[in-house]
């Protein structure tokens, strides 16, 4: 008997959401068969069979979440499967090596089944207290025996994001009903968002550069472009933004790194993240290459992606492996936007709308311009305050002179315009 | 207010008792003259005659048989067994017969006997004269159970099982009968202790210790040694085994969510087991941790006093439980 593992599907990826079997136990399946779901990262994979087998018996079931590495079913046959083939990486890349897929049987029998599988532990005060005051237990990590989570770590979560005052005085008094308020039970791409976006503000120690940018020569460059372009092949701001960040990471190597806990990983392509609204949620899928791709190819890129995204068809290789995304609510008509970083990356662009404003010129006589709010979060673990302000001032500069996006990128480590 | 031992509390309760009512007579090995083997009868048998203090044959069924015989004629007998190993002997008449008799009488009967006898080690009495056999008695519908910790709840629980109309089980623990402590002087003011209720001892917010007997003073010990580590821990003295105070246990459960019991009793299937249970049900949703028992090993009490002492629960073992609970 073989054990099929949660995947490792992305750089920094360490444990997964078993969302969906595919394969009951005791049926067999064919190599390519999908046998699970996993969710991670804003996207949701399938995880194929990579031999014919039999799924003996399943060991986590659906909405539990897992570390890499970890069993969550063991086969018959099957050598090989579970192994979802992981992106291949950027070579001179520091990694860890992908996860292996079949571990040595490690005794057998029933009793292994219960030790394996992941069983959330918790006192049943932990619990209660949990319960009432709405905290996830599966986020929290337990200080007490064997990882049990107690009291005292609820309380720590339920302090750290005060609930609203009126939700408190309701977690007071369970039973009592709540006239003004429903219960919505979580599901879990909700779920998996919260954790996500709470860990990252936790974890993750922000600062924000703000920087306005003059874009009234963009905003005629795009028009020219687009004078004689089809609607479905129209370049949009945002294609313009992602284009403009491919080169500025081309240009600064050193920004283009992520914080990996006890290293840096250093990426050799600029690959830039895109914010996209989807039914199910934010997803992010990641424009590849975008210090080298032309803009046309940008855009055909970002069109196919956020088609995917909101289709719900985004594969493992749609994400990931990104230093940076671009979140743009211009269209919304908000004046600026301070975005939360997405887990790995080290910085998110938040982008608000065109505002048409008068600057005095040279002369102090005042001159009508164009200008976008860029708000750029930072990773301050791998991140200072001056590459920021410099980085983003390189942006601008692309910006508002933006027939460089035309232009093929600079080799890496080439003086640039900003310095 | 005067400062006595243990055993003249018991002593003076059974004085106090028989002063008050004249169908209170005292039957046991040794008692009369001899005054008891621990000196509990000591003076009694001068002062109230040879028709109330009945020194008997070495037979611990026929004792407690004529006991449950007068008890059930309308006297108030208070028995003594030696140790309380030798109850075993007395099991028929109490189980089958005292403990039975107000239900299969349909309420028109009932025996108010006391039964007395010490328990417990530490005096190097091996292991038929150390047992601690408290959870047999409690296990018997019909039965009551006390377990005094000092001089005052000597005294108190006596009484208050004498005037009790059903038996009691008086067990004493013999390492403290030489334990001080205040009993009022004037005997109106010497109080009876209510059956069935417990005492905090010590308050804590941070784990709750319940224990009864001997093992109160070693919970009162480990807590002062905790209390050092900013660590509050609350104790409970039980008093009664049978009926016990669920309702305290618990309430004390609901503010410090941690429990151990101590006792000095075989820790398996003994008085810590029910109330690990009972907590385990009703106090489920207050448990932030494992409720822990300290009890002897599953083992007899063995004679050698390095033996003796490894076996014997203490302190430190109680401190080790409540740190484990509390991790």
């Amino acid at each position: 008997m073989t054990d099929l593992v949660m995947p490792k599907l992305g750089l920094t990826m360490t444990e997964g959401l078993l969302t969906e079997w595919h394969v009951a136990p005791g049926a067999a399946f064919r190599e390519g068969d999908v046998l699970f779901t996993v969710e991670t990262e804003k996207v949701a994979s399938d995880v194929e069979a990579q031999a014919d087998g039999v799924l003996a018996e399943i060991l986590v079931p659906e909405g539990e979440t897992v570390a890499v590495g970890r069993p969550v079913a063991r086969l018959v046959g099957g050598a090989g499967a579970g192994e979802a083939a992981p992106r291949t990486l950027p070579a001179g890349i520091p990694e860890t090596p992908p996860a292996q897929a079949h571990t040595p049987e490690p005794g057998g029998g029933a009793h292994e089944v219960a030790r394996l599988a992941p069983r959330l532990r918790a006192t049943p005060l932990a619990r209660r207290i949990a319960a009432q005051q709405g905290v996830d237990l599966r986020a929290l990590s337990g200080s007490g025996p064997r990882g049990r989570i107690k009291a005292r770590d609820v309380a720590r979560a339920a302090q750290a994001p005060a609930p609203a005052p009126d939700m408190r005085a309701a977690a007071g008094a369970p039973d009592a009903p709540m006239p003004a308020a429903t219960r919505i039970a979580l599901d879990p791409v909700r779920l998996a968002v919260a954790r996500r976006v709470s860990a990252a503000k936790r974890d993750i120690p922000h600062f924000h550069v703000t920087h306005e940018a003059e874009v009234s020569a963009l905003m005629a460059l795009r028009a020219e472009l687009n004078a004689d372009a089809p609607p479905a092949l129209r370049i949009s701001v945002t294609h313009m933004l992602i284009r403009a960040l491919g080169l500025a990471l081309s240009a600064r190597p050193a920004m283009n790194r992520i914080w990996a806990g006890d290293h840096i990983l250093a990426l050799c392509e600029a690959n830039v993240g895109m914010v996209t609204q989807t039914p199910d949620g934010l997803r992010v899928p990641v424009i590849r290459d975008a210090g080298r791709a032309p803009l046309d190819e940008i855009a055909a890129q970002a069109r196919a992606l956020a088609e995917r995204a909101r289709s719900g068809a985004l594969g493992p290789g749609d994400v990931g492996d990104g230093v940076i995304a671009v979140s743009n609510l211009g269209m919304m008509g908000v004046s600026s936007l301070t975005p939360i970083i997405n887990p790995p990356n080290a910085m998110i662009l938040g982008v608000g709308a065109e505002r048409q404003l008068f600057r005095p010129d040279a002369g102090g006589a005042p001159a009508l311009r164009r200008e976008l709010m860029l708000t750029l979060a930072c990773d301050h673990r791998i991140i200072d305050g001056a590459d920021a302000a410099r980085f983003l001032a390189e942006l601008v500069a692309i910006l508002e002179t933006p027939l460089r996006l035309l232009r093929p990128a600079r080799r890496a480590g080439a003086p640039s315009a900003g310095d | 207010m005067s400062e006595i031992r243990y055993i003249k509390a018991v002593n003076q309760a059974l004085a106090d008792a028989m002063e008050a009512d004249p169908t209170v007579f005292l039957i046991g090995e040794d008692i009369g003259a001899a005054g008891g083997s621990f000196k509990a009868t000591r003076g009694l048998l001068d002062r109230f005659g040879p028709g109330r203090v009945y020194d008997s044959p070495i037979s611990e069924a026929a004792i407690t048989g004529m006991a449950v015989g007068a008890a059930l004629t309308g006297m108030r007998p208070v028995v003594e067994i030696m140790f309380m190993d030798f109850t075993t002997l007395s099991m028929d008449m109490l189980v089958n017969q005292a403990a039975k008799a107000r239900s299969m009488f349909g309420g028109q009967g009932s025996v108010p006997m006391v039964l007395r006898t010490p328990h417990g080690g530490g005096l190097n009495a091996g292991p038929q004269h150390s047992q601690c056999l408290e959870a047999w008695f409690a296990h018997v519908p019909g039965l009551k159970v006390v377990c005094p910790s000092g001089p005052a709840d000597a005294y108190g629980l006596l009484r208050a099982a004498i005037d009790d109309p059903d038996p009691v089980i008086v067990v004493e623990n013999k390492a403290l009968y030489a334990m001080k402590g205040d009993l009022p002087d004037a005997p109106r003011d010497r109080e009876r202790i209510e059956i069935g209720k417990g005492r905090i001892v010590r308050a804590g917010r941070d784990a709750t210790v319940v224990a009864y007997g001997a093992a109160v003073a070693m919970a009162q010990t480990a807590a002062a040694i905790l209390a050092d580590d900013g660590i509050e821990v609350e104790v409970i003295d039980l008093r009664s085994v049978q009926p016990w105070d669920e309702a305290l246990v618990l309430e004390s459960l609901t503010r410090t969510h941690n429990l151990v019991i101590a006792h000095e009793a075989v820790e398996a299937f003994g008085v810590g087991a029910e109330i690990a249970a009972r907590m385990a049900d009703i106090g489920f949703d207050e448990l932030d941790g494992p409720i822990l028992r300290v009890g002897a090993p599953f083992a007899p009490s063995p004679f050698g006093k390095t033996l003796e002492d490894a076996y014997r629960p203490n302190a430190d073992r109680i401190v080790a439980a409540i740190r484990r609970t509390l991790a």
